[in-house]
């Protein structure tokens, strides 16, 4: 029996690396505490595998042919891809995958009626890369099973559907994972954005706002009622439904008390930042 | 556009795609784009909003936003330092002009 050990949700915007040094003071606190933050509990939290669902943004395949979830099997997982090098501005990285547990995470979703689909030879944009650099995760030597999502491609995977993937992930760590293995999952996306879109440079505070809240109070049932797809294109098209991958982890994780480390609305950034860590003893403590 | 109203069938996607996956295709494109058109099934006025960096008229034919975005930097430049501004900018005046 697999047991998770940590849970968190954190936007991966590019900008949050190439444009970081020149952001005002204030902003730059809030992404450095953030990300500080999560390095540290996820280096606390010993995991044995790092599971992050992340949005795929149409990075891996065609429109015209595109998955729901993208499973990376790789024993090794390399970034960025070279097209978004510069576009991101960050190093290369290059993290050890985990092919037991990515197999046993393809065939459980399998089982459980939830198609996905498995490649060793993923492209990474900031959906992982940003998450990896800003934590240093790759010289943490911590294996990574990489979950590309689509967040981004109608018709998608809605909220109470990404759910009921978290709560297949828990009965798959629980149940089909190695005895004692340790387990930490990150939801990479968000908060409010619009890329591509018209509104551009729409950040909606308020909205980001509600969203931790609701995070941090473990509020699952107005998660499920609310946060709709209409909802969340409101505000950021085609953006701000990555918060999706962070429902994935909220479904795996039962509802938990969460912390957050601030907000962020810098325009430059042309996307909201903030992040939650979950407290997984809060859970233990409502069962 | 809102996403949902994307059109799966426009080829516009499929070069998006391979110039972001083929550096060499990338190239080309900077260098004789035309040519570059030329391998794709393109309707006319696809075409022809490509030509004409006509973003509205793309997302009016079903150009998916997101992958507009990367058009967008794939003409006026990627680079991070500068948040891809130039691309950022032309895009949202080109759709907000309609």
């Amino acid at each position: 029996m697999g047991e998770i050990v940590f849970a968190a949700g954190v936007p991966h915007a590019p900008s949050l690396v190439g444009l970081f040094e020149r952001a005002p003071a204030g902003v730059q606190e809030v992404v450095r505490a953030s990300y500080d933050a999560l390095a540290a509990g996820l280096r606390a939290a010993r995991p044995d595998v790092i599971i992050i669902f992340a949005n795929d943004h149409i990075t891996n395949n065609r429109i015209s042919a595109y998955p729901d979830f993208l499973i990376g099997t790789g024993d090794t997982h390399r970034g960025p891809f070279e097209w978004f090098k510069e576009w991101i501005g960050c190093r290369d990285w290059q993290a050890r995958g985990d092919r037991k547990v990515a197999d046993a995470l393809f065939r459980g979703m399998t089982r459980r009626g939830i198609r996905m689909f498995a490649a060793d030879d993923l492209k990474f944009d900031d959906n992982i890369s940003v998450p990896v650099v800003m934590t240093d995760l790759d010289a943490s030597g911590i294996p990574i099973v990489p979950v590309m999502q689509n967040c981004t491609v109608p018709p998608l995977p809605e909220q109470e559907r990404c759910y009921e993937v978290g709560r297949a992930l828990r009965d798959i760590i629980e149940r089909e994972m190695p005895a004692g293995l340790r387990v930490a999952l990150i939801g990479s996306g968000g908060l409010s954005h619009e890329p591509g879109g018209s509104r551009y440079y729409l950040i909606d505070e308020k909205f980001d706002r509600w969203f931790l809240d609701l995070c941090c109070a473990g509020d699952h049932e107005r998660v499920l009622k609310e946060l709709t797809f209409d909802r969340m294109e409101a505000s950021g098209s085609g953006g701000t439904c990555e918060l999706l991958a962070w429902v994935v982890i909220m479904g795996a994780i039962g509802k938990c008390r969460g912390k957050s480390f601030g907000y962020a609305g810098h325009v430059d950034f042309r996307c909201g930042f903030g992040a939650v860590i979950w407290d997984l003893a809060s859970a233990k403590l409502a069962a | 556009m809102r996403i949902k109203d994307y059109d799966p069938t426009l080829a516009s996607h499929d070069l998006i795609q391979d110039l972001k996956w083929d550096k060499s295709l990338r190239q080309r494109f900077q260098q004789h784009e035309a040519s570059v058109l030329d391998l794709y099934r393109l309707r006319p006025e696809e075409r022809r909003a490509i030509e004409a960096r006509d973003f509205g008229a793309l997302y009016d034919m079903g150009l998916h936003p997101y992958l507009g975005g990367q058009l967008s930097r794939l003409i006026y430049g990627n680079d991070a330092g500068k948040g891809a501004i130039l691309a950022v900018n032309k895009l949202v005046e080109s759709l907000k002009g309609r």
